[in-house]
């Protein structure tokens, strides 16, 4: 049982770390499509209508916009709007100063940075004098952002090219012992890690070109731009993905495949970093039917669309590159599709029948049941939530749709409580939160947001919970109306134990230093409540030092106070609540008192 | 508009809701939104129709006529942390405010404020935060998550 929650814990460590890579990349995929485009259409010489003017665009926004806005958005994440502004500083120090897209690099200094400002501010920000706040967070910020660009051109960037020279070194030094298929194993991987370029580019042009030069065709051209793997790996996921993954795998697929635009499906991969196997496998397979059915390009396929492979192709090399590509896409999505299905199985029978077993017990009681760890947790009720988010991987589509549904749910049946969506990495612990997510994200986003009450759906579409939360939700405001009708007397009776209510003579609410005013207003809502349930206990708010040491008194107070009374008093009994206002337990002493 | 920190006065003890009003209206006085008669006629209004709001919390403001007096939107805010009953003398409930909101409207500038403040205030255990609030910042950093 240890065991099994381990492996699941890295498993999940994996997939958030997956998750976050691929989340600085989900939102910039527009710009990654609109650079895709331009360089499709008007790249000179090789687009479709190439044009000089608007090639001049076509560089920059590979090299400066689209690391800057991965670094923008890796700081966001980490800091808000101050992360991603220092990020985005950070990342030019490691774009500046080389030729090739520094995207990994804008992935390791965009949250490197922020995390650094974050901690910075923790230090400093209970010290600086009112008035000064505006003044510290520029500078701040500004003096470490200078600093950090300047640390990532002379260190990270550095780094980042020699890193990117030994994988050329690598598959230079297999195309050399002519063992072309397996360079792609090396290929592949820095394909995902966004050094597609620079090895399409770096290496394999260049060596393409001389290899054309002599025999009017190379098949180096196409180990890069091949876009069959990605291909496989989108049509695996149209097929056995889940949730956001599995909506908009199609549409990427057309972008891969037409497109061209590899960054496309490399969130994908990060996001379940296992399927760079199905990547390999397709990788390996192209090569090998480029090589064994004399494919080959004349000149450098970019981007890597089927399209820009075929107007270049080599005379009488159509069948085998067509073949190559295809071929790759079949092997990638096999691949692809036996890990996406025995992921969904999770494979362990045991776990398997856990799941089903809590959600039978959950269902036969109208609601999740979180997992056995966060079990005090949940005793949260309806009463508590404030709002209702969506949450699911990207926060792109699935989780929108859920949310209007369930918006739409709630004004047909007149509740008013807000519903938004968002990606769960995105999601902050609060309290009065409802988060629904699909059941293999609830690990996440419990960790995430431990404190808010948690539903989990098969399916964000169609799931008859929404129909029991809707219901739970109508019931409340239905009490709301006639509190004195709310009082469920049956309800958990052993919640309060060890408290002798035959003694109690005089309930008290504590007024402490930072708690007059919530003092003040339970010891009147619990009077009140006692005057409507007819029972006559008086009810005081007093100082913590005007207690009489007696059971006569019940002292009603947040876990916080508890201690100090404990400090002081032996015999007072004590009832601790985490809502002095709207705990359920108030309730239940009202019941009991005299 | 905005929630300014000088508008905002902490751990007040006030005997009846008049003063509470009045204290809340001096405020606005001091903030440079209303003439010193705009207090009267939140004292009138309030006896005409109570502005408490229930969930401990009341926003006098002026009547009808009281508007000439008033020279720029403004609110303030009296926290009273040992309560103070809104209720009228003759009535025998109890109308319990620990936080006290002035309010001087014009053109409908307040209006985005304060239905951030009623939204905020719609759950009594964020009412509590705010009649604990220890500073008036801690009371602006509230009601501004409203809006998120």
């Amino acid at each position: 049982m240890a065991q099994e929650k381990k492996k699941s814990s890295i498993k999940v460590g994996i997939q958030k770390f997956g998750t976050f890579l691929s989340g600085m990349i989900m939102p910039n995929i527009g710009a990654i499509i609109a650079w895709g485009l331009t360089a499709a259409i008007f790249m000179t010489p090789n687009g479709w209508f190439p044009n000089a003017q608007i090639n001049n665009l076509i560089k920059p926004m590979l090299n400066y916009l689209l690391p800057l806005l991965i670094g923008y958005t890796g700081g966001k994440m980490v800091d808000d709007d101050r992360g991603a502004v220092i990020g985005a500083v950070a990342t030019l120090g490691v774009i500046v100063g080389t030729d090739a897209p520094m995207f990994l690099g804008a992935m390791i200094m965009g949250p490197f940075s922020a995390w650094l400002l974050k901690k910075l501010d923790n230090a400093f920000q209970d010290k600086i004098k009112s008035g000064f706040e505006m003044i510290y967070n520029n500078f701040s910020l500004g003096i470490l952002g200078m600093i950090l660009a300047i640390f990532a051109y002379f260190i990270v960037n550095p780094i980042m090219v020699t890193g990117s020279r030994w994988a050329s070194i690598g598959v230079d030094a297999i195309i050399r012992v002519h063992l072309l298929p397996l360079a792609n194993i090396i290929i592949e991987p820095a394909k995902v890690l966004f050094l597609n370029n620079a090895i399409g580019n770096g290496i394999l042009v260049p060596l393409g070109i001389q290899q054309a030069a002599k025999v009017g065709k190379s098949v180096l051209f196409l180990m890069e731009s091949n876009p069959g793997p990605g291909l496989g790996i989108l049509l695996a996921f149209m097929l056995f993905g889940k949730g956001s993954s599995k909506s908009s795998a199609p549409g990427a697929a057309i972008i891969e495949f037409f497109g061209g635009v590899h960054e496309i499906y490399f969130p994908y991969v990060l996001m379940k970093p296992s399927l760079i196997l199905a990547a390999m496998a397709g990788g390996v397979t192209g090569t090998f039917l480029f090589s064994v059915l004399g494919g080959g390009l004349k000149a450098a396929a970019s981007p890597g669309s089927i399209l820009a492979i075929l107007l270049v192709a080599a005379k009488g090399s159509y069948f085998g590159n067509l073949v190559g590509v295809l071929g790759a896409a079949i092997v990638s999505f096999v691949v692809a599709a036996i890990i996406l299905k025995r992921d969904k199985g999770t494979g362990d029978e045991l776990a398997e029948k856990q799941k089903q077993m809590k959600s039978m017990k959950s269902e036969s009681k109208g609601q999740e049941m979180p997992s056995a760890q966060n079990a005090q947790s949940s005793v949260k009720s309806y009463a508590d939530i404030k709002k209702v988010i969506f949450a699911c991987d990207a926060g792109m589509g699935s989780s929108a749709m859920g949310a209007s549904l369930l918006r739409d749910k709630f004004k047909k049946a007149g509740i008013k409580l807000p519903v938004t969506n968002t990606a769960v990495r995105n999601l902050k612990d609060e309290d009065g939160l409802l988060v629904i997510t699909q059941e293999e994200l609830t690990d996440r986003a419990r960790q995430k947001a431990p404190n808010a009450m948690q539903v989990s759906v098969g399916n964000f579409l169609s799931s008859p919970k929404y129909d029991q939360i809707v219901a739970n939700f109508k019931a409340l405001t239905q009490v709301e109306d006639k509190p004195e009708k709310a009082a469920k007397p049956a309800e958990k009776p052993g919640l309060i134990i060890g408290i002798d209510f035959s003694k109690v003579k005089e309930v008290n609410f504590i007024r402490h230093d930072e708690h007059l005013g919530s003092a003040t207003m339970a010891t009147s809502l619990f009077s009140d409540a006692m005057k409507k349930a007819g029972k006559k206990t008086p009810v005081k708010a007093v100082k913590i030092n005007e207690l009489d040491d007696d059971p006569s008194h019940l002292v009603i107070v947040t876990p916080a106070a508890k201690k100090n009374l404990k400090l002081r008093y032996a015999d007072i009994q004590i009832i601790t609540v985490d809502d002095l206002l709207q705990d359920k337990k108030l309730k239940q002493i009202v019941d009991k008192l005299n | 508009m905005k929630l300014e920190k000088s508008m905002i006065k902490l751990n007040q003890d006030v005997p009846t809701r008049d003063q509470a009003i009045r204290m809340a209206g001096q405020l606005l006085v001091d903030g440079g939104c209303v003439e010193p008669e705009y207090i009267d006629s939140m004292i009138a209004r309030n006896n005409d129709v109570s502005t408490y709001m229930g969930n401990f919390i009341a926003i006098p403001h002026g009547t009808d006529d009281g508007k000439k007096y008033i020279k720029k939107t403004g609110i303030s805010v009296v926290q009273i942390p040992m309560g103070v009953d809104f209720s009228n003398p003759d009535d025998d409930t109890e109308q319990l405010v620990t936080v006290v909101f002035g309010i001087a409207g014009l053109n409908n500038e307040h209006l985005n404020i304060l239905s951030q403040i009623a939204i905020f205030c719609s759950d009594v255990s964020n009412v509590a935060k705010l009649a604990d609030a220890q500073s008036p910042q801690e009371v602006i950093d509230l009601l501004k998550k409203v809006g998120k």
